[in-house]
């Protein structure tokens, strides 16, 4: 009553947690699944939380967890319908016209990211596009800091090599 | 690739240094290596046009990035758990055991226990076994409540939740019940007008009896259209009277219940913005459903009614 500090939490990180689970799932009706779910499961363990404790981290984490079981799900169901052959997620969005990256990059970009091993994708995506750091992103993954480390730059040298060609040769010069 | 060695093993600094997160160490050793190496010095060059390509595709919202929808339909969900979690407490009282439950939306419960079995176990035979036994949760409400039955607060201004309420026709008879003033008595009848459901008087007593918040929401104040108390949460129409002479409101024993004496009260024409001496007028002709009686000139005021221009009940006022 009066105060709602679990309604803070909602108006501060939905919209990021959302847009996390878009990027790795690339279906707005997946992340919004997804997302409601971290929350309502973040709702009914918030008050176990210490003070103190890195909040948006530990979602962060729910998210993980979730979306690595609907990735496993998701195989399972596409091993089941193997005639259908569905060997990508589907995308059931087009990207808007008109911003910031160049088309082939961009799409060299997302196929890498999307043929990543879910590891280095998790990993990648939280480091890169979230700025988690390893230690977190350890958490999320149940590994250690140097093990996410690792696989956010497997993960990067897996995109150099998927743009190869792409990136003009001549790069700055060096420092 | 086919790699020399030592470009071999400055490769993982060589990606530390790109994304920026190299120690001065590392940094160092890197840019003495690429210095000399030709091919490492490409390396690096791509993969910061990499770190940049990936910053630009950061900054690029993915397609479906709206996440209105999906707040909305979170915020519902979490408004109607929020509403079935509920925290108790079991507080002392002269009537036994008092349990009080809130939800994250307001107080959602107070209810004298019978004592069968242990209070806990009876509280949660009510709220449910998810219910959380946490008295730090109400006892700030225990304590307006307390001060309030020795009549020092007038005034309980919890939010409520009415996620108890059996049904539409009770939740409007609660809110409108939760609007009388202190220190003030209407009918069932007048609470029934006031929900646009003017036959509806037996119904709302109906209601009230089993209303989830006696006191907070004040039932109490809510008397038969003769004057007479009627009844309290069954047969304990004493409570009510005690509960009445706290907010100034005397009722007499008669006929084994008790009585509100119109003529000794101010009354209201409900909307009216002044009370009046309950002979102004044709106010004593006035069904009671159509007046709010107040005890004293200062409940009238406190509720922000004006005294009557005509009737002039702060010049003549009745006699106590």
């Amino acid at each position: 009553m009066g105060d709602d500090p679990f309604g803070a939490v909602v108006a501060a990180y939905h919209a990021e947690i959302r847009r996390y689970l878009l990027r790795l799932t690339a279906r707005a009706s997946d992340a919004d699944d997804l997302s409601q779910e971290t929350f309502l499961r973040a709702f009914r363990a918030h008050r176990s939380l210490p003070p103190g404790a890195n909040v948006r981290a530990w979602l962060f984490t729910i998210a993980t967890n979730l979306c690595r079981n609907h990735f496993r799900a998701q195989q399972r169901r596409r091993r089941a319908h193997a005639a259908a052959a569905l060997d990508r997620p589907e995308r059931d969005l087009a990207w808007p016209d008109g911003e910031a990256l160049a088309g082939e990059a961009r799409a060299r970009i997302e196929g890498v990211i999307a043929g990543l091993p879910v590891k280095q994708r998790l990993a990648f995506v939280m480091r890169k596009m979230h700025d988690l750091d390893y230690v977190a992103i350890g958490v999320s993954l149940h590994c250690s800091e140097e093990s996410a480390r690792a696989n956010v730059f497997q993960a990067l040298r897996k995109i150099r090599r998927g743009l190869d060609g792409l990136i003009p040769v001549t790069m700055e010069s060096q420092s | 690739m086919n790699l020399h060695p030592v470009c071999r093993e400055i490769e993982p600094d060589l990606l530390a240094v790109a994304t920026g997160e190299a120690p001065p160490a590392a940094a160092e050793r890197v840019e003495g290596h690429v210095a000399r190496c030709a091919a490492c010095r490409e390396e690096l060059g791509h993969y910061r046009a990499v770190e940049r390509l990936v910053g630009a595709y950061r900054r690029t919202p993915p397609p479906g990035d709206d996440a209105t929808l999906a707040r909305a339909e979170l915020d519902s969900r979490l408004a109607d758990l929020r509403s079935r979690l509920v925290s108790f407490g079991i507080f002392p009282s002269p009537l036994g055991p008092l349990l009080i439950a809130r939800s994250e939306l307001g107080v959602s419960l107070v209810r004298y226990l019978g004592g069968r079995g242990s209070a806990a176990a009876e509280a949660r035979r009510f709220l449910g076994q998810a219910a959380i036994e946490d008295r730090t949760a109400t006892e700030g409400l225990y304590a307006d409540l307390v001060e309030y039955l020795e009549g020092r607060r007038t005034r309980l201004d919890w939010p409520l939740d009415l996620g108890r309420a059996r049904s539409d026709f009770q939740r409007r008879v609660l809110e409108a019940t939760a609007r009388l003033p202190y220190g003030a008595v209407a009918s069932y009848a007048g609470v029934a007008r006031r929900i646009g459901a003017p036959a509806a008087a037996r119904p709302v007593a109906q209601a009230l009896r089993w209303n989830p918040l006696p006191i907070v929401i004040p039932c109490h104040r809510v008397i038969g259209s003769s004057g007479a108390l009627v009844g309290y949460a069954g047969k304990k129409v004493a409570l009510k009277q005690r509960l009445l002479a706290i907010e100034g409101v005397r009722a007499v024993p008669a006929h084994g219940d008790f009585r509100v004496r119109r003529d000794a009260m101010y009354a209201l024409h409900v909307g009216e913005s002044e009370y009046c001496l309950p002979i102004c007028g044709s106010l004593a002709e006035r069904p009671l459903s159509e007046l709010v009686l107040f005890g004293s000139r200062e409940r009238a005021e406190a509720a922000g009614f004006a005294p009557c221009t005509t009737c002039r009940p702060d010049l003549h006022p009745l006699a106590v």
